[in-house]
Protein backbone atom coordinates (compact mmCIF):
# COMPACT_ATOMS: atom_id res chain seq x y z
CA UNK A 1 0.00 0.00 0.00
CA UNK A 2 1.45 3.64 -0.83
CA UNK A 3 0.67 6.76 0.72
CA UNK A 4 -1.46 7.64 -2.28
CA UNK A 5 -4.00 4.89 -2.68
CA UNK A 6 -6.62 7.07 -1.78
CA UNK A 7 -6.10 9.82 -3.97
CA UNK A 8 -5.65 7.15 -6.96
CA UNK A 9 -8.87 5.53 -6.64
CA UNK A 10 -10.44 8.73 -6.03
CA UNK A 11 -9.10 9.52 -9.59
CA UNK A 12 -10.02 6.11 -10.84
CA UNK A 13 -13.58 6.52 -9.67
CA UNK A 14 -13.70 10.25 -10.73
CA UNK A 15 -14.43 11.17 -7.36
CA UNK A 16 -11.75 13.91 -7.50
CA UNK A 17 -9.53 15.11 -10.15
CA UNK A 18 -5.62 14.26 -10.42
CA UNK A 19 -3.63 16.80 -8.21
CA UNK A 20 -0.33 17.81 -9.32
CA UNK A 21 1.45 15.53 -6.59
CA UNK A 22 -0.49 12.63 -7.52
CA UNK A 23 0.62 13.46 -11.47
CA UNK A 24 4.69 13.74 -10.59
CA UNK A 25 3.83 10.32 -8.84
CA UNK A 26 2.20 8.34 -11.48
CA UNK A 27 5.40 9.09 -13.52
CA UNK A 28 6.99 7.15 -11.31
CA UNK A 29 7.35 3.38 -11.29
CA UNK A 30 5.81 2.85 -8.32
CA UNK A 31 2.74 5.14 -9.53
CA UNK A 32 2.44 3.50 -12.78
CA UNK A 33 2.38 -0.49 -11.32
CA UNK A 34 0.41 0.94 -8.74
CA UNK A 35 -2.49 2.71 -11.67
CA UNK A 36 -1.83 -0.36 -13.56
CA UNK A 37 -3.13 -2.40 -10.42
CA UNK A 38 -5.91 -0.98 -9.58
CA UNK A 39 -7.16 -0.58 -13.26
CA UNK A 40 -6.99 -4.29 -13.48
CA UNK A 41 -8.99 -4.88 -9.80
CA UNK A 42 -11.67 -2.39 -11.32
CA UNK A 43 -11.42 -4.83 -15.20
CA UNK A 44 -12.27 -7.72 -12.86
CA UNK A 45 -14.60 -6.38 -10.88
CA UNK A 46 -16.70 -5.21 -13.72
CA UNK A 47 -15.59 -8.61 -15.81
CA UNK A 48 -17.10 -10.85 -12.69
CA UNK A 49 -19.87 -8.55 -11.40
CA UNK A 50 -20.65 -6.15 -14.00
CA UNK A 51 -22.85 -7.80 -16.54
CA UNK A 52 -22.63 -11.22 -14.45
CA UNK A 53 -23.93 -10.50 -11.91
CA UNK A 54 -26.65 -8.26 -13.24
CA UNK A 55 -28.37 -8.71 -16.67
CA UNK A 56 -28.45 -11.68 -18.19
CA UNK A 57 -30.11 -10.80 -21.37
CA UNK A 58 -28.67 -8.94 -23.71
CA UNK A 59 -29.89 -5.26 -24.74
CA UNK A 60 -32.43 -4.86 -27.11
CA UNK A 61 -32.60 -1.30 -28.45
CA UNK A 62 -36.03 -1.01 -30.30
CA UNK A 63 -36.06 1.69 -32.87
CA UNK A 64 -37.67 3.64 -35.90
CA UNK A 65 -37.95 6.58 -37.80
CA UNK A 66 -39.74 9.68 -37.86
CA UNK A 67 -40.85 12.37 -40.18
CA UNK A 68 -41.12 15.76 -38.36
CA UNK A 69 -40.56 19.48 -39.46
CA UNK A 70 -36.67 19.32 -38.38
CA UNK A 71 -35.98 16.56 -40.85
CA UNK A 72 -36.31 12.87 -39.83
CA UNK A 73 -35.75 11.36 -36.27
CA UNK A 74 -34.94 8.22 -35.31
CA UNK A 75 -35.81 7.26 -32.03
CA UNK A 76 -34.23 3.98 -29.71
CA UNK A 77 -35.74 2.65 -26.40
CA UNK A 78 -34.77 -0.39 -24.79
CA UNK A 79 -36.72 -2.14 -22.16
CA UNK A 80 -35.95 0.42 -19.44
CA UNK A 81 -36.64 3.45 -21.61
CA UNK A 82 -36.03 5.91 -24.47
CA UNK A 83 -32.16 5.66 -25.05
CA UNK A 84 -30.96 7.55 -28.46
CA UNK A 85 -32.86 10.54 -30.27
CA UNK A 86 -31.23 11.62 -33.05
CA UNK A 87 -31.61 13.48 -36.33
CA UNK A 88 -29.33 14.47 -39.73
CA UNK A 89 -28.03 10.78 -39.23
CA UNK A 90 -28.64 8.14 -41.93
CA UNK A 91 -30.40 4.79 -40.42
CA UNK A 92 -27.29 2.57 -41.28
CA UNK A 93 -25.05 4.91 -39.23
CA UNK A 94 -27.64 5.09 -36.69
CA UNK A 95 -28.32 1.34 -36.08
CA UNK A 96 -24.37 1.25 -36.81
CA UNK A 97 -23.86 3.58 -33.84
CA UNK A 98 -26.12 2.07 -31.11
CA UNK A 99 -24.86 -1.84 -32.14
CA UNK A 100 -21.39 -0.84 -31.66
CA UNK A 101 -21.26 2.06 -28.95
CA UNK A 102 -23.64 0.58 -26.69
CA UNK A 103 -23.23 -3.07 -27.96
CA UNK A 104 -26.44 -4.45 -28.34
CA UNK A 105 -28.77 -6.07 -30.45
CA UNK A 106 -30.86 -3.22 -32.55
CA UNK A 107 -34.50 -3.78 -34.13
CA UNK A 108 -36.54 -1.59 -36.03
CA UNK A 109 -39.95 -1.96 -34.34
CA UNK A 110 -42.88 0.94 -34.79
CA UNK A 111 -44.68 -1.28 -32.02
CA UNK A 112 -42.45 -0.96 -29.27
CA UNK A 113 -41.28 3.00 -30.41
CA UNK A 114 -45.08 4.13 -30.82
CA UNK A 115 -44.98 5.87 -27.09
CA UNK A 116 -42.58 7.93 -27.65
CA UNK A 117 -43.34 8.37 -31.15
CA UNK A 118 -46.74 9.83 -30.52
CA UNK A 119 -45.21 11.90 -28.25
CA UNK A 120 -43.05 13.56 -30.59
CA UNK A 121 -45.35 14.06 -33.18
CA UNK A 122 -47.77 15.85 -30.88
CA UNK A 123 -44.66 17.89 -29.79
CA UNK A 124 -43.95 18.63 -33.41
CA UNK A 125 -48.05 19.62 -34.14
CA UNK A 126 -47.86 21.78 -31.00
CA UNK A 127 -50.35 19.99 -28.91
CA UNK A 128 -48.11 18.76 -26.49
CA UNK A 129 -45.54 20.50 -24.36
CA UNK A 130 -43.49 17.92 -22.04
CA UNK A 131 -42.89 14.59 -22.32
CA UNK A 132 -43.41 11.86 -20.11
CA UNK A 133 -41.47 9.14 -20.56
CA UNK A 134 -39.22 6.77 -19.23
CA UNK A 135 -35.46 7.01 -20.16
CA UNK A 136 -32.43 4.56 -20.41
CA UNK A 137 -29.57 6.43 -19.47
CA UNK A 138 -27.73 4.06 -18.63
CA UNK A 139 -24.69 4.74 -21.11
CA UNK A 140 -24.35 8.19 -19.61
CA UNK A 141 -22.12 9.41 -16.66
CA UNK A 142 -23.90 10.50 -13.35
CA UNK A 143 -22.19 14.04 -13.75
CA UNK A 144 -24.66 14.22 -17.09
CA UNK A 145 -27.98 13.05 -15.14
CA UNK A 146 -27.73 15.38 -13.25
CA UNK A 147 -27.12 17.85 -16.13
CA UNK A 148 -29.72 15.85 -18.23
CA UNK A 149 -32.07 16.02 -15.44
CA UNK A 150 -32.13 20.06 -14.95
CA UNK A 151 -32.39 20.64 -18.32
CA UNK A 152 -35.41 18.22 -18.23
CA UNK A 153 -36.90 20.71 -15.52
CA UNK A 154 -36.85 23.90 -17.91
CA UNK A 155 -40.31 24.16 -19.18
CA UNK A 156 -41.23 24.54 -23.19
CA UNK A 157 -41.34 28.59 -23.28
CA UNK A 158 -38.39 29.45 -21.15
CA UNK A 159 -34.39 29.14 -22.10
CA UNK A 160 -31.97 29.16 -19.17
CA UNK A 161 -28.46 29.44 -19.46
CA UNK A 162 -25.36 27.31 -19.05
CA UNK A 163 -24.32 28.93 -15.98
CA UNK A 164 -28.09 28.49 -14.41
CA UNK A 165 -27.92 24.85 -14.69
CA UNK A 166 -24.74 24.94 -13.01
CA UNK A 167 -25.58 27.05 -10.46
CA UNK A 168 -28.88 24.34 -9.74
CA UNK A 169 -26.97 21.51 -9.77
CA UNK A 170 -24.83 22.45 -7.30
CA UNK A 171 -21.40 23.20 -9.23
CA UNK A 172 -21.23 26.86 -10.04
CA UNK A 173 -18.63 26.88 -11.79
CA UNK A 174 -19.38 23.96 -13.89
CA UNK A 175 -21.04 25.66 -17.08
CA UNK A 176 -18.64 24.79 -19.88
CA UNK A 177 -18.91 20.77 -18.20
CA UNK A 178 -22.38 21.37 -18.67
CA UNK A 179 -22.47 22.37 -22.07
CA UNK A 180 -20.15 19.17 -22.90
CA UNK A 181 -22.45 17.56 -21.01
CA UNK A 182 -25.56 18.85 -23.27
CA UNK A 183 -23.36 18.60 -26.53
CA UNK A 184 -24.18 15.02 -26.07
CA UNK A 185 -27.34 14.37 -24.80
CA UNK A 186 -28.44 11.07 -26.06
CA UNK A 187 -32.46 12.37 -26.01
CA UNK A 188 -32.38 15.38 -27.85
CA UNK A 189 -35.55 17.22 -27.83
CA UNK A 190 -37.18 15.02 -25.38
CA UNK A 191 -34.77 16.34 -22.81
CA UNK A 192 -34.63 19.81 -24.08
CA UNK A 193 -31.28 21.16 -23.87
CA UNK A 194 -32.14 23.14 -26.96
CA UNK A 195 -33.73 25.26 -24.02
CA UNK A 196 -30.05 25.94 -22.45
CA UNK A 197 -28.44 29.07 -24.19
CA UNK A 198 -25.20 31.12 -23.26
CA UNK A 199 -24.97 34.06 -21.17
CA UNK A 200 -26.12 37.70 -22.27
CA UNK A 201 -29.43 36.70 -24.76
CA UNK A 202 -26.62 34.42 -27.10
CA UNK A 203 -28.04 31.58 -28.62
CA UNK A 204 -25.32 29.28 -27.87
CA UNK A 205 -24.46 26.34 -29.50
CA UNK A 206 -26.50 23.14 -30.49
CA UNK A 207 -25.35 19.56 -31.62
CA UNK A 208 -27.97 19.46 -34.27
CA UNK A 209 -26.91 23.13 -35.45
CA UNK A 210 -28.25 26.57 -34.44
CA UNK A 211 -30.98 26.42 -37.33
CA UNK A 212 -33.01 23.66 -35.84
CA UNK A 213 -32.35 25.19 -32.19
CA UNK A 214 -34.39 28.48 -33.30
CA UNK A 215 -36.56 25.93 -35.30
CA UNK A 216 -37.38 24.21 -32.01
CA UNK A 217 -36.98 27.07 -29.96
CA UNK A 218 -39.83 28.92 -32.70
CA UNK A 219 -42.42 26.42 -31.88
CA UNK A 220 -42.48 26.68 -28.61
CA UNK A 221 -43.33 30.07 -28.63
CA UNK A 222 -39.87 30.84 -26.97
CA UNK A 223 -38.48 34.71 -27.63
CA UNK A 224 -35.02 33.44 -27.38
CA UNK A 225 -35.47 31.61 -30.67
CA UNK A 226 -34.96 35.28 -32.77
CA UNK A 227 -31.02 35.91 -30.64
CA UNK B 1 -25.38 -3.49 -15.88
CA UNK B 2 -28.10 -1.95 -13.66
CA UNK B 3 -31.31 -0.08 -15.13
CA UNK B 4 -29.79 3.85 -14.92
CA UNK B 5 -33.21 5.50 -15.74
CA UNK B 6 -34.19 9.05 -15.19
CA UNK B 7 -38.13 9.39 -15.43
CA UNK B 8 -39.36 12.22 -16.95
CA UNK B 9 -41.83 12.98 -14.79
CA UNK B 10 -39.79 12.82 -12.10
CA UNK B 11 -37.69 15.48 -13.33
CA UNK B 12 -41.09 17.60 -14.29
CA UNK B 13 -41.80 17.56 -10.48
CA UNK B 14 -45.04 15.75 -11.19
CA UNK B 15 -45.06 13.16 -7.86
CA UNK B 16 -43.45 9.75 -7.50
CA UNK B 17 -44.95 6.65 -8.65
CA UNK B 18 -47.88 6.52 -6.86
CA UNK B 19 -48.44 2.48 -6.78
CA UNK B 20 -45.65 -0.11 -5.98
CA UNK B 21 -46.60 -1.98 -8.97
CA UNK B 22 -44.99 1.04 -10.82
CA UNK B 23 -41.94 0.97 -8.45
CA UNK B 24 -41.54 -2.95 -8.60
CA UNK B 25 -41.56 -2.71 -12.21
CA UNK B 26 -38.94 -0.07 -12.70
CA UNK B 27 -37.13 -1.23 -10.33
CA UNK B 28 -36.96 -4.70 -9.54
CA UNK B 29 -34.35 -5.77 -12.39
CA UNK B 30 -31.54 -3.63 -11.09
CA UNK B 31 -33.05 -4.80 -7.14
CA UNK B 32 -32.23 -8.37 -8.20
CA UNK B 33 -28.81 -7.38 -9.83
CA UNK B 34 -28.16 -5.79 -6.87
CA UNK B 35 -28.81 -8.56 -4.35
CA UNK B 36 -27.06 -11.36 -7.04
CA UNK B 37 -23.41 -8.96 -6.21
CA UNK B 38 -24.35 -8.62 -3.04
CA UNK B 39 -25.05 -12.51 -2.31
CA UNK B 40 -23.22 -13.83 -5.57
CA UNK B 41 -25.80 -16.70 -6.20
CA UNK B 42 -28.69 -15.70 -8.53
CA UNK B 43 -31.21 -17.94 -6.87
CA UNK B 44 -30.62 -16.63 -3.19
CA UNK B 45 -30.58 -12.70 -4.74
CA UNK B 46 -34.34 -13.69 -6.62
CA UNK B 47 -35.69 -15.34 -3.36
CA UNK B 48 -34.20 -11.90 -1.26
CA UNK B 49 -35.35 -9.95 -3.84
CA UNK B 50 -39.00 -11.31 -3.32
CA UNK B 51 -38.67 -11.06 0.28
CA UNK B 52 -37.34 -7.48 -0.45
CA UNK B 53 -40.20 -6.22 -2.59
CA UNK B 54 -42.87 -8.17 0.44
CA UNK B 55 -40.94 -5.57 3.09
CA UNK B 56 -41.84 -2.66 0.76
CA UNK B 57 -45.05 -3.76 0.07
CA UNK B 58 -45.35 -3.75 4.14
CA UNK B 59 -43.59 -0.34 4.49
CA UNK B 60 -44.99 1.59 1.59
CA UNK B 61 -47.75 3.84 3.71
CA UNK B 62 -44.75 4.92 5.38
CA UNK B 63 -43.20 6.12 2.41
CA UNK B 64 -42.97 9.82 2.26
CA UNK B 65 -44.49 11.57 -0.81
CA UNK B 66 -41.22 13.56 -1.83
CA UNK B 67 -38.76 10.40 -0.64
CA UNK B 68 -36.32 9.16 -2.99
CA UNK B 69 -38.38 5.99 -3.69
CA UNK B 70 -35.51 4.59 -5.52
CA UNK B 71 -32.61 4.87 -2.39
CA UNK B 72 -35.48 3.76 0.00
CA UNK B 73 -35.74 0.12 -2.12
CA UNK B 74 -32.08 -0.01 -1.53
CA UNK B 75 -32.28 0.37 1.59
CA UNK B 76 -34.78 -2.49 2.23
CA UNK B 77 -32.98 -5.16 0.06
CA UNK B 78 -29.51 -4.13 1.68
CA UNK B 79 -31.03 -5.11 4.95
CA UNK B 80 -32.86 -8.35 3.28
CA UNK B 81 -29.42 -9.34 1.63
CA UNK B 82 -27.88 -9.00 4.84
CA UNK B 83 -30.22 -10.46 6.73
CA UNK B 84 -29.72 -13.41 4.16
CA UNK B 85 -26.06 -13.62 3.78
CA UNK B 86 -26.17 -13.36 7.69
CA UNK B 87 -28.07 -16.82 7.98
CA UNK B 88 -26.04 -18.44 5.06
CA UNK B 89 -23.08 -17.75 6.90
CA UNK B 90 -24.41 -19.98 9.88
CA UNK B 91 -25.07 -22.99 7.48
CA UNK B 92 -22.25 -24.13 5.90
CA UNK B 93 -19.70 -21.67 3.91
CA UNK B 94 -20.82 -21.64 0.07
CA UNK B 95 -18.01 -21.35 -2.53
CA UNK B 96 -19.52 -21.22 -5.39
CA UNK B 97 -19.61 -16.89 -6.79
CA UNK B 98 -19.29 -16.04 -10.17
CA UNK B 99 -17.32 -18.35 -11.84
CA UNK B 100 -14.47 -17.18 -14.18
CA UNK B 101 -14.17 -20.02 -15.64
CA UNK B 102 -17.86 -19.49 -16.63
CA UNK B 103 -17.45 -16.43 -18.35
CA UNK B 104 -18.57 -16.03 -22.03
CA UNK B 105 -15.83 -17.45 -24.12
CA UNK B 106 -16.00 -14.22 -25.95
CA UNK B 107 -14.23 -12.83 -22.54
CA UNK B 108 -11.44 -15.34 -23.38
CA UNK B 109 -9.45 -14.54 -20.17
CA UNK B 110 -5.81 -15.89 -20.48
CA UNK B 111 -5.34 -18.50 -17.83
CA UNK B 112 -3.14 -15.68 -16.25
CA UNK B 113 -6.41 -13.35 -16.39
CA UNK B 114 -8.29 -16.09 -14.70
CA UNK B 115 -6.03 -16.44 -12.14
CA UNK B 116 -6.40 -12.80 -11.52
CA UNK B 117 -9.78 -12.83 -11.35
CA UNK B 118 -10.07 -15.53 -9.09
CA UNK B 119 -8.15 -13.68 -6.51
CA UNK B 120 -10.03 -10.72 -7.13
CA UNK B 121 -13.74 -12.93 -6.58
CA UNK B 122 -11.90 -14.69 -3.23
CA UNK B 123 -10.93 -10.74 -2.25
CA UNK B 124 -14.57 -9.80 -2.60
CA UNK B 125 -15.93 -12.72 -0.91
CA UNK B 126 -14.03 -12.07 2.09
CA UNK B 127 -14.72 -9.04 2.47
CA UNK B 128 -17.38 -8.10 5.36
CA UNK B 129 -20.95 -8.10 3.60
CA UNK B 130 -21.66 -4.44 4.74
CA UNK B 131 -18.49 -3.64 2.91
CA UNK B 132 -19.13 -5.79 -0.10
CA UNK B 133 -22.29 -3.91 -0.20
CA UNK B 134 -20.84 -0.47 -0.28
CA UNK B 135 -18.53 -1.60 -3.17
CA UNK B 136 -21.48 -3.14 -5.33
CA UNK B 137 -23.92 0.44 -4.70
CA UNK B 138 -21.16 2.45 -5.81
CA UNK B 139 -19.71 0.97 -8.92
CA UNK B 140 -22.30 -0.54 -10.37
CA UNK B 141 -25.49 1.17 -9.15
CA UNK B 142 -24.76 5.25 -9.51
CA UNK B 143 -25.31 5.79 -5.68
CA UNK B 144 -23.45 8.45 -4.54
CA UNK B 145 -21.75 8.65 -1.57
CA UNK B 146 -24.87 10.03 0.39
CA UNK B 147 -27.28 7.90 -0.82
CA UNK B 148 -24.78 5.31 -0.23
CA UNK B 149 -25.12 6.45 3.42
CA UNK B 150 -28.58 7.19 3.66
CA UNK B 151 -28.80 3.42 2.59
CA UNK B 152 -26.71 1.45 5.10
CA UNK B 153 -26.37 4.62 7.98
CA UNK B 154 -23.65 6.40 8.22
CA UNK B 155 -22.28 9.40 7.01
CA UNK B 156 -20.88 10.23 3.54
CA UNK B 157 -16.93 10.50 4.51
CA UNK B 158 -17.65 6.98 6.08
CA UNK B 159 -19.23 5.52 3.51
CA UNK B 160 -16.39 6.75 0.72
CA UNK B 161 -13.71 5.69 3.31
CA UNK B 162 -15.40 2.10 3.22
CA UNK B 163 -15.55 1.78 -0.68
CA UNK B 164 -11.75 2.70 -0.71
CA UNK B 165 -11.24 0.47 1.77
CA UNK B 166 -12.51 -2.39 0.27
CA UNK B 167 -10.61 -1.67 -3.60
CA UNK B 168 -7.19 -1.27 -1.49
CA UNK B 169 -7.91 -5.01 -0.47
CA UNK B 170 -9.38 -5.97 -3.51
CA UNK B 171 -5.99 -4.70 -4.82
CA UNK B 172 -3.72 -6.26 -2.72
CA UNK B 173 -5.30 -9.38 -3.34
CA UNK B 174 -3.30 -9.00 -7.17
CA UNK B 175 -0.07 -9.08 -5.53
CA UNK B 176 2.82 -7.91 -7.57
CA UNK B 177 1.78 -6.58 -10.65
CA UNK B 178 4.22 -5.90 -13.98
Amino acid sequence: MTTHDDELIALLLRDRRRSPALTRWLGTLEGRRELRAYRRTLDALQQLYGDAGAAPRRIIYYYCALPTPIGRLFVAASEAGLARVSFRQSEASFVAELRQGIGADVVRSPARTADVVHRLRAYFAGERRRFDVRLDLRHTTPFQRRVLMAAARVPAGQVVSYGEIARRIGQPRGSRAVGQALKHNPVPIVIPCHRVVAAGERIGGYGGGLGIKRKLLRLEGSAAASW
Amino acid sequence: MSGLGGVLNDASMSPQPVTLAQLTQRHRGEIVGYLARLLGDRQEAEDACQEAFMRAHRAFDRLGPDANSRAWLYRIATNTGLNAARRRSHRAARVADVDPDALPAAAGPSLERREELRAIRRAVEALPPRQRAVLMLRLFHDLGYAEIAATLGGNEVAARANVYQALKKLRAALGGVR
